[in-house]
């Protein structure tokens, strides 16, 4: 065991994954899927298939008649927007709560992360990459911050003073008073849940992708996803901009900066198509 | 005498992203959140009370003709003029409108590759200064995140700055 497992060790808290995300996981991996499958794992969660009924039902999805079931749902939607769904709403219980020690209200950590999800996905789409990783990827990416708001707790203004007067990234000024950063206990706790190389990777290395080599790529996404987050409001707490800007997430996609205002606004189009239907309308101020 | 004002009772009106909005009713605090790299401009006439927000999210429409004809408050150049224009259909008159601005956060971006917010900025100061306008009040840039509220009542625009506890005065008449 090395440092950084003592650390979340020590922190005594592993937020619970909820058990359905490693089997979506795994069937999204797979080409061909049973949508046996998926209701299955669905149907196990009474409050999970009243969600996703809902969401199959609302008007994001523009059904004339409503699905009846679960397997019209999963039908009628396709499997992989099902589990994009269902990591969504499975995610909320660990990314809502309010993380004190970053400055962050309830459920601004949780928008946060959509809102990378969507953006990581928008452009992984657009260059022909697996959208659902990208998805996936930017959904964590944070997670680690979970551990280290616990971490923090007594130390947050001085983390804070330290950007401010040092004007050095969020990032290194938590490995400067703790030894480590929430990326990379993100990735760590990642792989302790057991996820694939490529998502621990693109989850540990958001802030330095190309450190995330061969899965440089999946890494660019989340770092840019989860910069355009920020820029269109969905990135909270205090200095939430204090990070730095890595001109080579565009190089490893070879993209031009210009693509990033388009972006932008195909996430804004996507985060229009959610915001209502995850109460993610107005922030809590 | 005019109306009675249902002084604690006003009401906030959200604006969104891409959007604006304008009135000279006292009741209302028009509120934008979570401005981010965007930015929330705002115009208010001390005599006739007329007050208006916008949240622009870029800094021009050749970016996307297509968008800024379906949405022109999206970004500076289509918004701007229209939010003056909403103003002055209510009575407001130009050389009365006091302007404020906020938002336009920036990373720490050597490349200037990411630089939305400061485009966002420029763009807006342009085209004031194109127009002879200037602000009487901004804060713009920096590292974090701000939700802007206009008390219509009193022309006031009152920040949040997410983090900070408090919310902080931009603007009184």
């Amino acid at each position: 065991m090395d440092a950084l497992d003592a650390l979340i060790n020590k922190v005594g808290y592993l937020p619970p994954l909820p058990q359905q995300v490693p089997q979506m996981l795994e069937l999204l991996r797979k080409d061909e899927v049973d949508s046996d499958q998926v209701v299955t794992l669905i149907a196990h969660d009474p409050s999970l298939t009243a969600n996703v009924m809902r969401l199959c039902n609302s008007v994001m999805f523009g059904a004339a008649t409503p699905a009846t079931d679960l397997h019209e749902a999963v039908l009628r939607l396709g499997f992989r927007e099902v589990c994009q769904l269902v990591l969504v709403i499975s995610t909320a219980s660990t990314l809502m709560p309010p993380q004190k020690a970053y400055g962050l209200e309830a459920s601004e950590l949780w928008k946060h992360s959509v809102a990378t999800a969507l953006a990581a996905k928008t452009i992984a789409t657009d260059l022909g990459d697996d959208a659902n990783m990208a998805f996936t990827a930017g959904l964590l990416h944070d997670v680690g911050k979970v551990i280290l708001a616990r971490a923090l707790e007594d130390t947050y203004a001085t983390l804070l003073s330290d950007v401010e007067q040092t004007m050095i990234p969020m990032v290194e000024a938590e490995k400067k008073l703790l030894g480590f950063q929430h990326a990379e206990v993100g990735g760590r706790m990642l792989a302790r849940w057991k996820f694939s190389a490529p998502l621990v990777a693109g989850v540990w290395f958001h802030h330095d992708p190309i450190k995330a080599h061969p899965h440089e790529r999946l890494a660019a996404y989340v770092f840019l996803g989860n910069m355009i987050a920020y820029f269109m409001g969905h990135g909270y707490g205090h200095l939430a901009f204090a990070f730095r800007g890595r001109a080579e997430a565009l190089e490893i996609l070879n993209i031009q900066p210009e693509a990033l205002p388009h972006y932008m606004l195909q996430t804004f189009e996507a985060l229009e198509d959610v915001k209502g239907l995850l109460n993610f309308g107005s922030a809590s101020t | 005498m005019g109306a009675p004002q249902l002084i604690g009772f006003e009401h906030k009106l959200v604006v969104g992203v891409g959007d604006m909005a304008v009135s000279n009713n006292p009741n209302l605090v028009l509120t934008t959140y979570s401005l981010g790299s965007c930015l929330g401009i705002s115009i208010y006439d001390p005599v006739v009370r007329v007050a208006g927000l916008l949240h622009i999210m870029l800094p021009d429409s050749t970016i996307d003709p297509a968008k800024a004809a379906a949405r022109p408050c999206m970004f500076v150049d289509t918004g701007t003029p229209l939010l003056f224009r909403s103003a002055y259909e209510l009575g407001a008159v130009r050389q009365r409108l006091k302007i404020t601005v906020a938002g336009g956060a920036q990373i720490m971006d050597g490349s200037g590759f990411f630089n939305i917010g400061k485009r966002n900025i420029d763009a807006f100061s342009e085209l004031l200064a194109r127009n002879s306008l200037s602000v009487v009040a901004s804060q713009v840039g920096g590292m974090v995140n701000r939700t802007m509220n206009l008390h219509i009542s009193t022309g006031a625009i009152r920040l949040k700055i997410s983090g900070q506890p408090d919310e902080v005065s931009l603007w009184t008449p």
